[in-house]
């Protein structure tokens, strides 16, 4: 049913989305990529596929900072373009993406305050997906609850702040506190617009994404906080987003571990996440790895069903594993690290 | 000399962040002594603000006993580099990720070279 | 002699002999001495300049591991960490403390990594995503560091020890090239000087002697020739008296005549023996 009037609305969309998501590049393209042997070679490889003459106007030695600048730009330009096109659910929806890179920026903006940067300076390092009007205004702000009173309460981030505010005075260890509080609040609220938004296939898709995507930092940031004394368990509990495969079943264990073995034997029970440790260490592939994999398995399964939003989101996913990708290549061929080049995930 | 216990560093970013991974960094209050490394953005940073980190770490401090540097930027500053004879603090010319390690152009290197008439 | 007028300005006296032998003969054990501290040192020198070059070479492996630790970082969080790196800096961790290391009475100062566990800026970086691998760069680079602060303890021993090594060779070829030629020059002078005024001596006690001889060479004919003439204006007086007396009288004559002839060559060899004993002392001195 929901698929009747999805294109209405979507329809457009999803079709660009999905040109996009063919314009990935494949394993041969990527078999291509690491034969390369400087980066004009792999500039010239990258100029044959979707992202054209991305390099073209660039001139000088070529870095794999400034490949990886130029592969973004691209990204931005895409995504830029979508939320343009879109309406109604779909921009709400975009508008929820990139809120992740909001906090990213937000917490770097603080970062620099704190620090006394020039503003432009840190406003250049900002994600710009995650550029909104009133970041620049973030730096007159010097503790957390007049940031909230005179900045915050005016950007979309408001809510994501309610739960952290705290009459600790703002250092560095806190930003990345807050950073992740704010990362939890922003999950749980994705998480609840998904389900009261969406319906059907695509709900079950995104869920399952936003899902993993909490797993993904509970474990993280448990793996992370090992062995870590200034951290007690209900400090992790709070970073812990309420929802995954790992909720509410586990969290508690999981936020007394010490032990890196008892991690494993947590996460082994879940069942998709039961090899994350079993090849851990020897074959090369870290955890982080493992994460990458899964995710680009979840997202080409949700490129299977139509009339869903959900599309933009893997394709946004898949994209920055593609740009990933591409810059390990860069950095290999930069460094003639071979060995390790076909370490990237094809997606 | 057993005040020198710092490294100090000019080089770029990502050089940087490793040596600052690594634990060099030292930030302190003290005037003169705020930091004590120089992040290098190509196309913003001068060469005279090279060569200034760069007296300001050799001759002003006193609590550096290591500087290292870049070679691609030491090249930029070769003249004061090679002229540069004292023994503390001590100069390290070190590869960047951009640009590999080239012994040829390495100030002590080349004096070695020369002493063995190479 | 090379350098005849290259010597010291000094009187050239028995006692300034001895004083120059003295220093000649220190300058000697100090060339022998600075010229084997030299050469010790010289070799050290060559081992660092060889284990400089390597370790250089080695350093730009190490460094690019560490390189790609910091890629692998990229990777993982998907975004340049630098920036909040660099923010979260406070305090070092990774520090150095200088040694002093004896080579041949240099002190050599050698780094020694000091890494202060408790501090550690970057606890949380990465929490959400790849801090595994933050942690991983950050021990690669550590390591990294620590080849650097090696290799910055040779290169410092050896711009030391460059400088040492010169001045040492520079007082070696002083030694060599000036100061010993040099007081062998004072020496040879004074000694020069020294026999000239034996010879001197020598010649002045001949001259002398042959002064002496003269002299009284000259008396005793002088005495003769008064006696002669005494004989006779004793004749010329006594003509006439006693004709026999004249018998003995010629014959005391006679043997006033004689005697001082024999006289003579006895006194010449006299004369020779001390000459002899004069010039046996003389080749005492010249060989003491």
């Amino acid at each position: 049913m929901e698929g009747l009037f999805f294109n209405v609305n979507n329809g457009y969309l999803e079709g660009v989305v999905r040109g996009y998501k063919s314009g990935l590049l494949r394993s041969p393209q990527y078999v291509n990529l690491t034969q390369c042997e400087t980066l004009d070679d792999l500039k010239l490889q990258l100029s044959s596929t979707d992202y054209g003459n991305f390099l073209a106007s660039y001139s000088g030695p070529l870095s794999t900072s400034v490949i990886q600048q130029n592969l973004s730009k691209k990204l931005y330009q895409q995504f830029q373009y979508l939320k343009a096109h879109s309406s109604g659910t779909l921009t709400k929806f975009l508008d929820y993406i990139s809120y992740g890179y909001m906090i990213d920026n937000v917490s770097l903006m603080i970062t620099g305050t704190l620090h006394e940067r020039d503003r432009n300076e840190i406003l250049a390092k900002c994600h710009p997906l995650g550029m909104f009007d009133t970041l620049p205004t973030l730096s007159i702000a010097t503790d957390i609850e007049s940031l909230y009173n005179t900045v915050l309460i005016d950007t979309p981030l408001a809510a994501f702040f309610k739960n952290c505010l705290t009459p600790d005075d703002l250092d560095d260890l806190n930003i990345e506190i807050i950073r992740n509080k704010l990362y939890k609040n922003y999950l749980e609220a994705f998480i609840q617009f998904v389900s009261e938004e969406f319906g059907g296939p695509d709900r079950e898709i995104m869920l399952r994404l936003l899902n993993f995507e909490a797993d993904k930092r509970v474990i993280n940031i448990t793996l992370n906080t090992l062995g870590n004394p200034d951290f007690s368990s209900e400090d992790k509990l709070s970073l812990f987003p309420s929802y995954g495969k790992l909720y509410p079943t586990y969290h508690h264990e999981l936020s007394q571990i010490e032990e890196i073995e008892q991690l494993r034997a947590i996460v082994g029970t879940v069942e998709e996440y039961s090899e994350i440790f079993s090849e851990n260490g020897d074959s090369g592939k870290n955890l982080e790895d493992w994460f990458y994999l899964l995710e680009m398995k979840y997202c080409k399964n949700a490129f299977t069903q139509q009339f869903t939003l959900s599309t933009v989101w893997a394709w946004l996913r898949s994209k920055e594993q593609e740009i990933r990708n591409v810059t390990w290549i860069a950095e290999c061929i930069a460094q003639n690290q071979k060995n390790r080049i076909e370490s990237y995930i094809c997606v | 000399m057993a005040k020198r216990s710092l490294l100090a560093a000019i080089a770029d970013e990502d050089s940087i962040t490793g040596l600052l991974l690594a634990g060099v960094g030292q930030v302190s209050n003290e005037p003169g002594k705020e930091t004590n490394f120089l992040t290098v953005v190509p196309g913003k940073t001068t060469v005279e603000q090279i060569e200034e980190a760069f007296e300001k770490f050799t001759s002003e401090r006193d609590d550096i006993a290591i500087l290292l540097i870049n070679q691609h930027l030491a090249d930029l500053i070769r003249y004061k580099v090679d002229n540069y004879t004292k023994a503390f603090p001590a100069i390290l010319e070190i590869p960047s990720k951009d640009h590999p390690y080239d012994p040829e152009k390495d100030s002590i290197l080349k004096k070695v070279r020369r002493l063995f008439g190479e | 002699m090379s350098g005849a007028g290259n010597r010291e300005q000094v009187f050239p006296t028995r006692m300034t002999l001895g004083v120059m032998k003295g220093k000649l003969k220190g300058a000697q054990q100090g060339h022998s001495l600075l010229k084997r501290k030299s050469e010790a040192l010289t070799k050290r020198f060559r081992d660092i300049t060889q284990r400089i070059d390597e370790s250089k070479r080695k350093m730009g492996r190490v460094m690019q591991t560490a390189a790609f630790s910091l890629a692998e970082v990229q990777y993982a969080t998907g975004d340049n960490i630098g920036y909040q790196v660099q923010e979260l800096v406070q305090k070092a961790r990774f520090q150095v403390k200088a040694k002093q290391e004896n080579v041949s009475g240099v002190y050599l100062p050698t780094f020694d990594s000091h890494v202060n566990e408790e501090i550690n800026d970057f606890k949380l970086t990465g929490l959400g995503r790849g801090g595994q691998q933050v942690q991983k760069a950050k021990t690669v680079y550590t390591k990294a560091v620590e080849t650097l602060v090696e290799l910055a303890s040779l290169q410092t021993a050896f711009i030391i020890l460059d400088e040492v090594i010169k001045v040492t060779n520079r007082r070696v070829n002083a030694i060599e090239h000036v100061i010993i030629p040099r007081t062998e020059n004072t020496i040879g002078y004074i000694n020069s000087e020294l026999d000239e005024l034996d010879r001197e001596e020598f010649y002045r006690l001949k001259k002398v002697q042959e002064k002496k001889q003269e002299a009284a060479a000259e008396a005793d004919a002088e005495e003769l020739q008064k006696k002669l003439a005494q004989a006779q204006q004793e004749l010329q007086d006594g003509d006439a008296a006693a004709a026999k007396v004249l018998d003995a009288q010629a014959e005391t004559v006679e043997e006033t005549v004689e005697e001082p002839a024999q006289k003579e060559p006895k006194s010449a060899l006299d004369q020779d023996d001390e000459s002899g004993d004069v010039l046996q002392e003389n080749e005492d001195d010249v060989i003491f």
